[in-house]
């Protein structure tokens, strides 16, 4: 069972926007720019969830000016929230299937 | 010039011009009973004994006795020996899903794809496969990846489906269109059994006979009898792919 604290993070403006659009891996810019979300509060939030094991560090990817960019996942499926047996938060992460074949993947083109 | 494999059924190599495209994916399509499995263990099997090339084997279906069993049945008696030896590396059922946990075993194997030692992989069936997935989408998205994968490891695949041959008007699963080629196996019940039917309808990249043959299921094998064409009720414009 995942912490209460989740809630918390997830309540925060933006959170669940972000997860939602990070079903394919996107950088903060992108996130930033797709959802209108201050650059700024934008690197927060990524941190919140990512310190949460909401979201995840997917890879460095390199952009067409040569930098180094990150983008973020989303780990999560689901969150459920009950109150039924005393309250409990259930995480339900994503599979591991898909995330070894995409690894799998992205080391194709990396050669 | 384009490389090809020989699937080892003479007669379908025949009406594939040779074999099929090295390093592509082709779907085996067909109802229950229709030959798919025999397909693949024959394509494996073949590999091994007249090409020199090593072959997976991946069965959600059946387990590795069943497999053994299957190909003795038919006349491949030196199956055993080949998987003693790991020239045919089985995936059976009980390691597939083992405690539900297939990611461990996709890990397992794409070790071994990546250490380039096999030339043939057989997926019975990617009907079982896709149930790993949560929707529509992501099916989608890890076939290409995991056919990707798969070409670019340098391998030759053949997937099993369950489906009926299609005609126009019914509907296509979208396997049909994300691999590179098509066969189906079709089966009509008769007074004396059953008579089978093979029919490739698709293949990238390659000029084939698109006619529907008849074929058996014997000692020995698969036998497609290409010059024996039953029908010619497809003309390549019709084909519904």
């Amino acid at each position: 069972m995942a912490s209460v604290d989740i809630l918390q993070t997830l309540g925060n403006k933006y959170s669940a926007e972000i997860l939602d659009a990070t079903d394919e891996p996107a950088s903060a810019q992108e996130l930033s720019d797709e959802l209108g979300i201050p650059i700024a509060t934008c690197y927060r939030r990524i941190d919140e969830l990512t310190e949460h094991g909401l979201l995840e560090l997917h890879d460095n990817i390199l952009s067409d000016d040569r930098r180094r960019i990150k983008v973020y996942r989303r780990s999560v499926e689901e969150v459920r929230v009950g109150f039924d047996d005393g309250l409990s938060v259930n995480v339900e992460e994503r599979s591991e299937i898909t995330n070894k074949l995409d690894e799998a993947w992205r080391t194709l083109s990396e050669g | 010039m384009i490389e090809l494999t020989k699937t080892g059924i003479d007669g379908l190599d025949g009406i594939l011009n040779g074999g099929i495209v090295t390093n592509s994916t082709t779907l085996v399509s067909g109802n229950p009973g229709a030959g798919k499995s025999i397909l693949g263990l024959q394509y494996i099997y073949s590999g091994v004994e007249q090409f020199d090339e090593k072959g997976i084997y991946l069965s959600f279906e059946e387990n590795e006795s069943d497999l053994r069993e299957a190909a003795e049945s038919i006349g491949f008696d030196r199956w055993p020996e080949h998987v003693e030896s790991d020239d045919i590396k089985v995936y059976d059922k009980q390691v597939l899903l083992r405690e539900n946990d297939f990611s461990s075993s996709i890990e397992l194997l794409l070790d071994d794809l990546k250490n380039d030692d096999y030339d043939r992989l057989v997926l019975d069936s990617l009907t079982m496969f896709e149930l790993f997935f949560d929707n529509e989408k992501e099916k989608r998205t890890y076939l290409l990846k995991f056919t990707d994968i798969l070409s670019n490891n340098e391998l030759t695949t053949l997937m099993t489906n369950e489906q009926g041959a299609v005609f126009p008007d019914t509907d296509i699963g979208l396997e049909n269109y994300l691999t590179d080629g098509n066969i189906y196996l079709i089966q009509t019940p008769t007074d004396a059994g059953v008579n089978r039917y093979l029919w490739v309808a698709k293949m990238r990249k390659q000029d084939i006979e698109t006619d529907i043959y008849p074929m058996e299921i014997s000692w020995g094998g698969i036998d497609v009898h290409e010059n024996a064409s039953a029908f010619s009720m497809m003309s390549e414009e019709d084909s519904p792919i």
